[in-house]
Formats: structure tokens, sequence, C-alpha cells
């Protein structure tokens, strides 16, 4: 489904990614570990098409189809989805107006008519309650006020109405008590399916607990310098980077 | 040096005569006061923006022709005058005939009440300050005199729609004058439409006298069209605990020019100033508010936001005024502008005068663009780029839109804003 070869990017002319190589498939869940630093986060941005970021090298093919020609928004409708680490705050765009636009620009993209505004709230209210959150939510501004927490149900419910064929996943665990990063997981395993990819992003392995990988790589300084099972993510849970030979970094270095 | 143009005496001269005699008489003393009146020009301080877009040519001096034909119908429940022209169109208005409440246009006015009339009108400007605004007295051919007697309280909005029919040059002098008495209580919305396509100018000023305890709400929609320059004026002063809120939403034009100018004239009174203005092409809008307050604990928030697009200008001046003896006033003024092209210009600017010493004055003013942030998260979830602009422009300006008290102006205002935007191309 998604084929990254010799990926390389840069922001302000630093250049972060250098030379990422990774095959995903359909129905295939993988995991990207890596110290804070390593180039993750941008790898994420990069596939979601966000222009700050210039990519100098290398292809990412979606379906044999050249995803970097795509502009972010046309991403979106052929499946990409990133659930971001920080969510945007709009306050003005209620959740609910959001999510129904985005719901039938894809709709429309797929040649589907558009939902109007009581079959989506139907939709909405039951997605909601499936990532626990209280459907009030939906007439607050995007992400206003919400916590942390609450901000990430909020992406995984946009996965959840969105249908997206790979979901990105950037440190979604981050930020988030058990409780809730069970019900984090419980979304992500229910968007879990044949013809669906699963991208996790993330620096610890707690997440991997809930969402099992088949596929574990370890990204540093640019580079997938090792990749496995899930039981590279236990290792590196026990032993650290440090035996990879590389230094876990902290997040002002 | 080259003295300022002097305003052609044309524009001093009223055509109809069907006023009451005490109001022909302020007008004819009115335009004899202003016959050595300057235009506004770059070096006037108030009009420094503005004056460039400002085009007093001979044919607009003419009085624009009303009538009396009904124009295109007006989608309006409830209680609606209709003027044209400034003259107003008795068929086409339905409004109450209650206890406590008159509703009469100036030339029904009997005697009495045309001197008194013409004894208030224009006290609650500063005529220094609105200049092309005090051409209405010496022009206007009708109006709308609102009397409240104390506890009388309008039930329902009541809609003075004021056609600009330009279907030849001209100019059209709107006048309404509101006498809310004690505890008295009326919501006004003001809307401005034109037909006809040859070159118009409005000039319209309205005044509303608060006692104490009176409660108004003033909406102002001006959605003149591109063929007309409008100049106005709205002054309020406000006795003991009255309270004015007042709701301004525009749309460019070649000229758009308002003054408002509220006095806080007796402790408790206190009033709140919404304003939303955006413009496109190459536009202008030109709001200036002024608040005087005059008595202790007084209380006023104001808040405008802007959005000017392609190559239009937008201007925001607001003055806030704490008088020596006002003590324990509390002012609040914001004023946040978006900007959505480079070609676009916003210029706004807070002015405070503080004498007394014990007050609480906030301020802030802010010119933006879009969050490249938030249009990222919007576009990533497949929203087009001109879509996740306008809704993020659309999130600037909605809180003032839901504030606004009439649904049925919230829904034109939203119709109109839909236009604008499907007509806007917002860069990044």
């Amino acid at each position: 489904m998604l084929s990254i070869k010799n990926l390389h990017a840069s922001v302000e002319g630093k250049e972060i990614l250098k030379g990422i190589n990774l095959e995903i498939k359909a129905g295939e869940v993988h995991a990207i570990m890596g110290p804070n630093g390593s180039g993750k986060s941008t790898l994420s941005q990069v596939l979601a098409g966000n222009e700050a970021f210039e990519v100098t090298e290398g292809e990412v093919l979606m379906d044999n189809r050249n995803l970097l020609e795509l502009a972010t928004e046309e991403r979106a409708r052929e499946g990409i989805f990133l659930a971001f680490q920080y969510p945007v705050e709009i306050p003005g765009v209620s959740n609910m107006q959001f999510l129904r636009t985005a719901v039938n620009a894809l709709r429309t993209h797929r040649g589907e008519e558009e939902m109007n505004a009581a079959e989506f709230m139907k939709l909405a209210r039951e997605t909601s309650r499936q990532v626990d959150l209280d459907p009030g939510f939906l007439k607050r501004g995007v992400n206003e006020g919400f916590s942390g927490g609450e901000k990430k149900r909020n992406e995984i419910m946009q996965a959840l109405l969105l249908q997206p064929r790979l979901a990105i996943l950037d440190e979604t665990d981050s930020g988030l008590d058990i409780d809730a990063l069970k019900v984090v997981a419980d979304g992500v395993n229910a968007l879990k399916s044949r013809d669906r990819a699963v991208l996790m992003v993330t620096h610890y392995q707690r997440l991997l607990n809930h969402i099992v990988p088949d596929f574990v790589h370890v990204l540093a300084n640019g580079q997938i310098i090792k990749s496995g099972g899930r039981e590279l993510a236990l290792e590196l849970e026990e032993r650290g980077y440090g035996w990879l030979g590389v230094k876990d970094e902290v997040a002002t270095s | 040096m080259k003295p300022a143009p002097i305003l052609s005496s044309a524009f001093l001269e009223p055509s109809g005569q069907s006023l009451p005699a005490p109001l022909l008489a302020l007008r004819q003393q009115r335009g004899k006061a202003l016959a050595d009146m300057p235009l506004p020009t770059r070096k006037t301080e108030n009009w420094k923006y503005s004056s460039r877009y400002l085009k007093l040519t001979d044919e607009l001096a003419a009085g624009l022709p009303a009538d009396g034909q009904t124009g295109p119908a007006l989608a309006v429940d409830g209680y609606h005058v209709v003027f044209r022209n400034g003259i107003m169109v008795p068929e086409a208005s339905d409004y109450p005939d209650t206890d406590g409440i008159s509703i009469e246009r100036f030339a029904d006015l009997d005697d009495d009440a045309a001197t008194q009339l013409a004894e208030r009108l224009d006290n609650t400007l500063d005529s220094n300050g609105v200049q092309l605004a005090r051409l209405n007295a010496a022009r206007f051919e009708d109006g709308l005199y609102i009397r409240l007697r104390p506890g009388a309280v309008l039930d329902q909005p009541l809609f003075v729609i004021s056609e600009t029919d330009a279907s030849v040059s001209g100019s059209a002098y709107p006048r309404i004058y509101v006498d809310a008495g004690a505890n008295s209580q009326i919501t006004l919305v003001e809307e401005f439409i034109t037909t006809g396509a040859e070159p118009a100018m409005v000039n319209a000023v309205t005044e509303f006298a608060l006692a104490e305890g009176a409660n108004v709400t003033n909406v102002r929609l001006s959605l003149d069209g591109d063929n007309v320059q409008h100049v106005g004026a709205t002054g309020a002063r406000l006795q003991g605990h009255a309270r004015f809120d007042s709701h301004t939403v525009g749309f460019g034009g070649p000229l758009r020019r308002h003054d408002l100018q509220v006095r806080l004239e007796a402790s408790g009174a206190e009033c709140r100033l919404n304003g939303v203005v955006v413009t496109q092409h190459k536009q202008h809008y030109d709001n200036h508010t002024t608040i005087e307050h005059i008595a202790p604990h007084c209380n006023s928030e104001e808040t405008y936001r802007n959005i000017a697009a392609d190559e239009s200008h937008a201007i925001f001046n607001g003055r806030i005024h704490i008088h020596q003896d006002a003590q324990k006033s509390n002012a609040n003024m914001s004023n946040k502008n978006l900007l959505l092209s480079t070609g676009a210009e916003i210029d706004t600017k807070p002015e405070l005068e503080i004498y007394a010493d014990d007050v609480k004055c906030a301020h802030g003013a802010t010119v933006g663009q879009l969050n490249e942030e938030s249009v990222f998260y919007l576009i990533s979830r497949g929203i087009g780029r001109q879509e996740a602009r306008t809704l993020l422009s659309m999130a600037f300006i909605n809180e003032l839109i839901e504030q606004i008290p009439v649904p049925a102006v919230r829904g034109t205002v939203q119709l109109r804003l839909n236009r604008f935007f499907e007509q806007t191309v917002v860069e990044a």
C-alpha cells in the first residue's frame, strides 16, 4: 500500500530525514520507535503533506501513486490520516461543523452524496461515544479547551469517521492516563481491517501493549536502523536505545 | 498652499418642502452654518485614511427623488418602516400603534412635536467629530421620530429599511431620532440597501437619547451597493443605569464612513459596542467610535473585528475619553484584524484619553493573518484550502455574529458572508 524509498526531508535547511525506506502493506500495523529528535514526527508530517517540510530526495508511493505530488488535502482524500501529536485549537469553528465538512469533502471525492446535518449528527454522536467523549464536545470549538486526553480521543474519533486507508498516529499515547490510553487503543483496534494499515509513531512501548504491532522499526538520526517484530519493542523497553549505538537524547538537546 | 476645497453650496440646498415649519427652519439654519465647512482632506486627522475615497461630485449634490412607489418586496416579518431615499413609504411599512410608543415620520409631526425634535436633533453628536454627517441636518427630507414613554416596551424588534433607489444620481439623507423614556426598551434594526446602479451617496444619522434605566439595542447592517458612498453617524447619550447595545455589521464599498459616539452621562450607564466589517476588491470601510465616560461608575465594552481581502482597506479608530469626574469607570476595547491578502490594508488606532485616576481601562489591537497550523490541520482532513480558509475567517467573527440578538439579521449576515467568501480568494 505504502512504499517509502530513500526519503530525505529538511526543515529550514536542516536535514531531518536521511534516507528512510519502509514498506507497509494493507492490514499491517507498524510501529516506529526512537529517541526524541530522531525524525519520527517529521516523517508523520511529511507523509501528511505539511509544506513546512521540504522533501529533497526519494519517493513515497501509495498504491503505486506518487504521494509527494499530491497536495495535503488530496492525500487526505486518498486515505492518509494523521492523528496529530499536538492537535490545533480552533475557536469559532465548531467540532461538528469541522467534522461534517471533512466527512463530506471525502464523500464528494468518492462520488458519494453529502451527509445532511441530521444524518451526520447521529453518526457523530455514536462515534463520540465510541471514544468516550461526551457528545456535548461536538458543539464546542475544535479542540477548544479540551484536555490533552480529550484532544487525543478527538483525533481517534476523526479517524473513525474518516475511515482512512493509512492511519498515522503521532505520539498518540503521550499525555494519556491508563484509562484514556485504553479508550484510544480500543478506537485504533476498531480501525484495524484487512484493507487498512496503521503506522504508530511512539517514544514508549506501552501503547504497543494495547495495539499489537506486526512490525517495529527503530528510527535514529533520520534513518531506520533496525526492524523486527513486536519483541523488538519489549527489548527496547528493557534495554533502551544505547545497545543500538544510539544516545537517547532528551528533547532539549 | 492650496486651500482645502469648500463644500459645494449645492450640497446645502434641500429640495422637498413637506416638513413642519420648525424642522424647515432648523434645516435652513444648519445649511447657513455649514456654508464654510471645508471638506475633510488627508490632513484632517480623523479622515486621513479615508479622504481619498470621498468623491463629492456635482451630480451627487442633487437630492434623490422619492416618488412613494413601492420598491421590491422586502421579506421582513414583524415591525418595519421603509424609507426610500430618506423619505418614508407608508404603504410598505407596518408598525404598531401602541400605548406609550409613538412612531411617526417627520412629515406628520404636529408643531409641538416638531419643535421638540428640532431642539434635539444632533444633540447626541460631537459636531466637530462627525464632519460630513452634519450635512444631514441641512438636507433631510423626512425621518422617523420614535418616542417611548417611561416603562414602555416594544415587544419585537423594529426594522427600519433604508433603501437607496439610485436609478438616477444623487444623495439621500435618512434620519432617525429615538427618545427612550425611563426604563423603556426598544430594539431598532437599521438595514441599508441599494437598488439602481447610478452613483449615489447616503448620509444617514441616527440618534438615541436614553433616560434613566432605558434599554436600547441598535443593530446596524450596511448592505449598500458598490455604486453608493455611505457616510453617517450614530449618537447615543445615556442617563443613569441606561444600557445601549450596538451591533454594527458592514460590507465594504467605494466609501464607507461611520461615526459612533456614545456619551455615558450619569452613574451606572453602560454600553456594549460590537462591530464586524468585511471588505474585498478595492473596497473601503472606516469605523470611528467614541465613548465619553462623563460620570463615575459607568461601563463600556467594545469589540470590533475587521477582515480585509484583495486590495481593500479597513480602518478602525476607537476613542475612549474618561473625564475627570468619571471615577470607577470600567472600559474595555478590543480590535482584532485579519488580513486575507498581502495587498489589503488595515489601520487600527486606539485612542485613550484618561483624566480620572481611579479607572480600569484596557485596550488591545492586533493585525494578523490566518494561522498556517490551523489551515494545515483542516486540509489534512481533506477539507479544501479555500474552504478551510473560509472556515477560519468565519471563526474570527462568528462570536460577534452570534451575539446579534435578532435571528433574521444573523441569517441575512450569514448569506452575505457566504457570498463574500465565494468571491474572495484567500491567500496563504
